[in-house]
């Protein structure tokens, strides 16, 4: 596959994905501006004004022509319930999902790697048999269930840690990047970079378990497989340490099938970010899009649709591309 | 089979939470509903074997019942996403050519959300409820039934015993029937009981985030959703309801990873 053909395919996924949330809306039974206004109730004026903002008073394809116009430049109208621009509330809050899934992820990665390559090197021992316990445990785990308890340990009975926000709120930081622990190290107030770190560790020690188990069943699994070939083989008769083996010839093998997975941890965090956001009151992505279903606030919902899934979408696309990089024998098969 | 461990642990977890199920349909020692006067927030007593809740209703018998919720759920998916899945699956691979890319193409842009955005998705649209949380977690489990169930019978397509049944004159449904489908139970029964412990978990997120089962029911995300906040004075509100809900996926899981083991020997030992 070519780059014209794959900017064809990108394309057609922003199409399906402006369809899918467009329809949000149009796909309410009955009249949606009712069950939009529900039992909040509203005037005649205000139905009608809610009608015009949702472009709801014109015929289907227009609606969707002009749905898609605004999207590309990422307008969705006003919230219902703040009556601000939807993109003004995304703008604020998609740095606290991206700063908390990066360390997520960043962690996850680096202990699931240790994890598994120990695993795999010493198959059948202790850690290998405690690893796969840990990674089918990890599988099994509802987020939301594991939340609950790690805040019952570390905020509740150690008291050592915070379990909402992102910062105490006496730190009053300038917002840069949105990414508070760039910013709190760059405004140079005391207190305020830990403050931020402290508000972090929980949520993202959640968060970054699901991804955990992921790595590290698919290291061992790898490791395990690269191990039996001949090549390796060689490379041990030939009298390589075995440090060098592990790193210089199993590792670089078993790297695209290692970053397929992170990828895929990476959108599975997305999913992740939803509960743990909601549980530790971070204010991210997947807290409002909760927060606008219960409150039937459709701009935000379809925003946040929208949103996620070009991250998604983009994810996905970054990641094929570095496999591609690291391993070129991939090439044909994702290309297939 | 009855040597492979993780099916027989899981199998047995299973078993549990059957017979929990079936003792909440003849005997709860209270209604899930019932609220009891004076009686909120007790610790585990005789009288109350796992205590109360915040508004005095008994968490042994609410246990039972969500039991039901959840086991039931989870049956009701996984078939639902058997006979859709399944039959798209096979007929994908059967007819081929533009059926076969339609298909995929659907269950691809289905796959391209990840599950509980899409549940979300749904719920937002038919707002919360019983029904709705069904039908948007079931929606969610099709596509990766349809995918394994595909790429098995894809294999099976081109072998000569279909040939030769086509050349005897059967029909096209004859042959789906009583040959192909019958040559792809393996992924089907591993995929399904991935597909119950995939829906057991999105229920119990939906309900968690208070857009699933809605109140009095006694779902287990639920009920831990109600307990967050007495997280400090009584956490067996808390540990009960995720333990039980942890141990049911896992007994999926587990059964899922014995039968695929057990089934196809060429996975063995790859988990």
């Amino acid at each position: 596959m070519n780059s014209t053909s794959k900017i064809i395919k990108l394309i057609f996924s922003f199409l399906f994905i402006s369809l899918m949330s467009f329809s949000i809306i149009r796909l309410i039974p009955g009249d949606p501006v009712a069950h939009i206004v529900g039992e909040r109730g509203a005037s005649e004026e205000r139905v009608q004004q809610i009608r015009k903002n949702l472009g709801l008073d014109k015929s289907i394809p227009e609606q969707y022509y002009l749905f898609t116009k605004n999207a590309v430049v990422g307008d969705f109208g006003e919230s219902i319930v703040s009556k601000q621009p939807v993109w003004n509330e995304f703008k604020v809050l998609w740095p606290a999902t991206l700063e908390l899934s990066l360390v997520a992820i960043i962690w996850s990665s680096i202990v699931g790697l240790i994890l598994g390559i120990i695993a795999a090197v010493k198959r059948n021992s202790v850690w290998d048999y405690g690893a796969v316990t840990l990674s089918t445990i990890g599988f099994a785990m509802p987020l939301f269930w594991w939340a609950l308890i790690v805040i019952f340990f570390f905020a509740v009975n150690l008291a050592i840690l915070p379990v909402s926000g992102r910062i105490a709120v006496e730190y009053d930081i300038p917002v840069k990047t949105g990414l508070y622990l760039i910013d709190s190290l760059y405004s140079a107030v005391p207190g305020a970079f830990w403050s931020a770190l402290k508000h972090l560790v929980l949520p993202a020690f959640v968060l970054g378990t699901v991804s955990l188990a992921l790595i590290v069943r698919v290291t061992r699994s790898s490791f395990i497989d690269i191990q039996k070939e001949d090549y390796i083989r060689t490379a041990r008769a030939k009298g390589l340490k075995p440090s060098q083996v592990i790193f210089k010839h199993i590792f670089k093998n078993a790297l695209p099938q290692i970053l397929t997975a992170l990828g895929l941890a990476f959108g599975q965090l997305l999913t992740g970010a939803i509960m743990t956001e909601t549980i530790f009151s971070w204010p991210g992505l997947g807290r409002w899009i909760v927060k606008s279903i219960e409150a039937r606030d459709y701009p935000a919902v379809q925003a946040g649709i929208f949103y996620s899934m070009i991250i998604i979408v983009v994810i996905n696309f970054v990641t094929d591309e570095l496999i591609k990089v690291v391993n070129p024998k991939m090439k044909e098969h994702i290309n297939a | 089979m009855m040597k492979n461990k993780s099916f027989v642990i899981g199998i047995f977890l299973l078993g549990f939470f059957t017979l929990m199920a079936l003792l909440a349909a003849v005997w709860t020692p209270y209604s899930y509903q019932e609220v009891i006067d004076g009686a909120a927030l007790l610790k585990p007593s005789a009288k109350f074997f796992l205590g109360t809740d915040d508004l005095g209703r008994d968490i042994f018998s609410r246990l039972l019942v969500g039991a039901q919720f959840s086991l039931g759920i989870g049956i009701i998916v996984g078939g639902i996403a058997v006979v859709i899945g399944a039959s798209l699956g096979v007929s994908a691979a059967f007819y081929g050519r533009r059926v076969d890319a339609t298909l995929v193409q659907i269950m691809n842009a289905i796959q391209a959300m990840p599950s509980l955005l899409l549940a979300l998705f749904v719920v937002a649209i038919l707002g919360p409820g019983v029904v709705n949380t069904i039908l948007s977690v079931t929606l969610v489990s099709i596509p990766t039934m349809f995918r394994l169930v595909r790429s098995a019978a894809l294999v099976e397509v081109s072998k000569d015993y279909i040939v030769s049944a086509r050349a005897l004159g059967a029909s096209n449904f004859r042959i789906i029937k009583s040959h192909l489908l019958p040559n792809c139970v393996t992924p089907i029964l591993v995929q399904s009981a991935v597909c119950c412990s995939e829906a057991i978990l999105n229920t119990a997120a939906l309900g968690f985030l208070g857009l699933g089962i809605p109140a009095p029911y006694p779902e287990w995300g639920t009920m831990l959703s109600d307990s967050k906040n007495f997280i400090e004075t009584s956490p067996q509100l808390m540990t009960i309801p995720g333990l039980c809900l942890l141990l049911l996926i896992l007994s999926t899981q587990l059964i899922s990873d014995g039968l695929r083991d057990q089934l196809d020997p060429k996975l063995r030992g790859r988990t």
